[in-house]
């Protein structure tokens, strides 16, 4: 199982990562979005399989006690869950006011427009 | 982002009070067991966000007539009372106090961080609507 | 000792947050609200400073759940003093923002987003678990991804996105790091790791393998935050497109908090056993051309705000280059130099505000003469450039001089690199003070403040927020010894752990206690 889980990570992660070298931002985003899952996935592979090799339970590290599957990988993921669920309706939000205002989410076309007006003489609204 | 579809509005009657329906049995579930408020409150805001697209903005103005801020703002303010209450008593954030009701013959458990859950529910739920009608407001452009 | 007030830090700022939310229309009570919340927090940790002054540590189990298993909130020397030095500058910018930012920009959310700021540090210097450490780092981020994005100029956002994605990604390392460290030791607690380390290493069984990496990464996660040698390339250009009065407040708080993740979870945890030799030659790699790369890029620039930006990034070297040596003087070198960086690199973002207010520009070719006009603006930036610098009287002297006399017997390459930065600084320093304030009144644009009655009204709360930084700046310097005493304690707690564990975790402390013969 944990291999699987493995294999999922390596895969998220490099569909990321050539998603992230992309030149359209929108594409950047998604790709921090699979990175974030690929975390999240990462994460249950490191808490290890709750059934041990012997058909018993293994024990939460930190408790000691038998009989119950650790639960704290999965609040941790939950709670990355949510922060990464406020942080894309965030830069969702960025890209399409950056596509109204600049009428591009390309990063080269960005760059280029950015230059001519120099330092912040970008006009408040 | 309206799908105006016959079918789909049909549904959509039967689904809403049905995801509203589990959405609570989750959020009160979630003291002792798998649920909580965060997964009702995603769940209640899938119920509102088919609603919105199925019968559009207006429609859906009607069901929820306040700004999802709101339910944001609400839902913080009493999450957040809830955690700092016990401040008052001497007692460490988040400490949470459980008394047990008797109802006719039942037992009904209760604990004050059912009032947190209840206000991250409302976060969740403005948080989402808020977010995904503000983007489908963008697409409808 | 237990303290369950501690929790006040985390609420007061979110309730004011909430309250400001509620009046986003109305920027007076608004600004009323936001003072009242961060006077009243910097007065409660300023007492609790002076109750702990002797080196005890304040704890709230939160949830009361006992140490392992919940969420500890620590108050110990180092949370102290970076939470009084942090409320100040706090203070000190957000008066300032009061004639600096837009009424625009002030009803975008403006007192909401700087609260929750608050809210994200002040619990990031609190928290005594990784994994809430990692949870306190988003609220602050979000925060401050809006506060960056907050005037919608084309140009603050294109900026926006650099610092969001890094920033993303160093976050999702940070999660990856945490559930790698829990399934490693089994459990997340600092004072907790802290004991496992020990153990280990007191009963001479070798950490598990791939402790180091997890050293790196985290090194990498933090690196990025407090803008370490590789990974600063973010700074300059952020800290450019903001809002000024944002900026130094970002200058003076972001990257520290990164800092301070490293002082706090380094000494204790991170750097110890095998990892040690792999980590303290990569810190002091990193700070020695933190340094000097950091200052060199000060002194080509040819912007007031651009070189108070790239400057950061060099002092930031000091502090690594204090904790790379992992002794009891280097920690408290660079705790004391990081409270009075605090201080003194926003006091004079503050003034290049005004600065740039008075003259229309920050290009240093079109400013000048400014001493003429502004006595009082030239006095308060020498004094916050020279104690940068490091002159004797002032804050800077004090931190470099016990770093960099700390640093000679155990790397006297990288004191070298030091003095040599101090100079150059002097020199980045001198560039303004002459281009700006002492040449001759030119420039086209010269008269462009200052006459309007408005604008020079408006502009007291700028003032205001300079004087109390660079006061604060005098007097940290004049009490340079009380300071350093708190923040010795706070090395001291850093370098021998027993302190620090027995009051977070008292039951689990006992293994420790009896191996180490109740240490030093």
């Amino acid at each position: 199982m944990t291999t699987v889980l493995a294999i999922c990570v390596a895969v998220l992660v490099t569909v990321s990562v050539y998603l992230m070298l992309s030149r359209e931002l929108k594409s950047v985003a998604m790709g921090v979005f699979a990175l974030g899952h690929g975390a999240n996935l990462s994460i249950i592979a490191m808490s290890g399989s709750p059934v041990l090799a012997d058909g018993g339970l293994r024990n939460p590290p930190i408790l000691g006690v038998a009989d119950l599957v650790d639960p704290l990988p999965q609040a941790l993921i939950l709670t990355a869950i949510v922060i990464n669920f406020a942080v894309m309706g965030f830069l969702l939000t960025l890209l399409i006011v950056t596509a109204r205002r600049t009428g591009t989410i390309n990063v080269d076309e960005l760059a280029t427009e950015d230059r001519p007006d120099g330092g912040r003489a970008g006009g408040d609204r | 982002m309206r799908m105006s579809s016959l079918i789909l509005q049909t549904a959509v009657r039967f689904i809403l009070p049905l995801t509203f329906l589990y959405a609570a049995y989750a959020a009160l579930k979630g003291h002792n067991g798998p649920g909580g408020g965060f997964i009702a409150g995603l769940i209640a805001s899938v119920g509102f966000c088919t609603y919105r697209m199925s019968y559009g903005d207006r429609a859906f103005h009607r069901l929820l007539p306040v700004h999802p801020r709101w339910l944001v703002f609400v839902g913080l303010g009493l999450a957040g009372a809830v955690a700092s209450l016990p401040l008052l008593f001497g007692q460490p954030l988040l400490r949470s106090a459980s008394t047990t009701l008797h109802l006719g013959g039942s037992e009904v458990h209760l604990v004050s961080s059912m009032a947190f859950d209840l206000g991250l529910l409302l976060v969740v739920v403005g948080v989402a609507v808020g977010m995904i009608s503000r983007l489908g407001e963008e697409l409808d452009r | 000792m237990t303290n369950d007030l501690l929790g006040l830090l985390v609420v007061i700022p979110l309730a004011t947050s909430l309250a400001t939310v509620a009046l986003v229309r109305r920027p007076v009570p608004q600004r009323i609200l936001g003072l009242v919340s961060l006077c009243s927090m910097l007065v409660l940790a300023l007492s609790w400073l002076v109750r702990i002054r002797d080196g005890e540590v304040m704890v709230s189990q939160m949830g009361a759940w006992p140490a392992p298993f919940g969420i500890t909130l620590v108050f110990d020397s180092l949370s102290g003093l970076l939470l009084c030095a942090g409320l100040l500058v706090t203070i000190a910018c957000y008066v300032h923002g009061f004639s600096m930012v837009e009424p625009s920009t002030e009803r975008r959310y403006f007192h909401p987003l700087m609260q929750l700021l608050i809210v994200g540090v002040n619990q990031s210097f609190l928290t005594g678990d990784l994994f809430n450490l990692f949870v306190a780092f988003e609220i602050m981020l979000m925060a401050s991804y809006g506060l960056l994005a907050i005037g919608r100029t084309r140009r603050q956002m294109t900026q926006a996105y650099k610092y969001l994605l890094l920033n993303l990604v160093a976050s999702t390392v940070f999660v990856i790091t945490a559930g790698l460290v829990y399934g490693m030791t089994g459990t997340l607690n600092i004072a907790d790791l802290a004991r496992f380390v020990a153990d280990r290493s007191n009963a001479g069984v070798p950490l598990p393998t791939g402790f180091t990496g997890l050293s790196v990464m985290l090194l990498v996660v933090f690196g990025l935050k407090g803008a370490f040698f590789p990974l600063w390339f973010w700074l300059p250009d952020t800290y450019h497109t903001c809002p000024i009065s944002i900026a130094a407040l970002f200058s003076g708080l972001l990257t520290k908090v990164g800092v301070y993740a490293v002082l706090r979870t380094f000494p204790l945890v991170f750097a110890a056993g095998d990892a040690r030799d792999v980590v303290l030659p990569i810190l002091a790699v990193s700070a020695g051309a933190t340094m000097l790369l950091g200052v060199l890029g000060a002194v080509s620039q040819h912007n007031v705000r651009r070189i108070l930006a790239v400057h950061v990034i060099s002092q930031v070297g000091y502090m690594v280059f204090g904790i790379s040596m992992m002794t009891t003087v280097g920690l408290a070198g660079a705790l004391y130099y990081m409270i009075q960086h605090m201080v003194v690199k926003s006091s004079l973002f503050l003034c290049c505000g005004v600065m740039e207010r008075h003259a229309g520009s920050d290009d240093l070719d079109e400013i000048g003469g400014l001493l003429k006009r502004h006595r009082w603006l030239g006095v308060a930036f020498f004094v916050a450039a020279l104690s940068l610098v490091g002159v004797p009287p002032l804050s800077g002297f004090f931190g470099k001089l016990v770093i960099i006399r700390a640093g000679w017997t155990a790397n006297w390459w990288l004191s070298a690199i030091g003095l040599v930065t101090g100079w150059l600084t002097l020199l980045s320093m001198l560039k303004i003070w002459t281009q700006g304030f002492w040449s001759p009144e030119s420039g086209p644009r010269m008269n462009r403040g200052g006459d309007a009655s408005g604008r020079v009204r408006c502009l007291r709360a700028a003032h205001t927020g300079i004087g109390i930084l660079v006061v604060a700046a005098v007097l940290i310097g004049l009490a340079a010894e009380p300071i350093y005493d708190i923040a010795f304690h706070a090395a001291e707690q850093l370098t021998d752990p027993t302190t620090y564990i027995r009051a977070v975790d008292p039951l689990a402390a006992g293994s420790v206690l009896t191996a180490s013969g109740g240490g030093g």
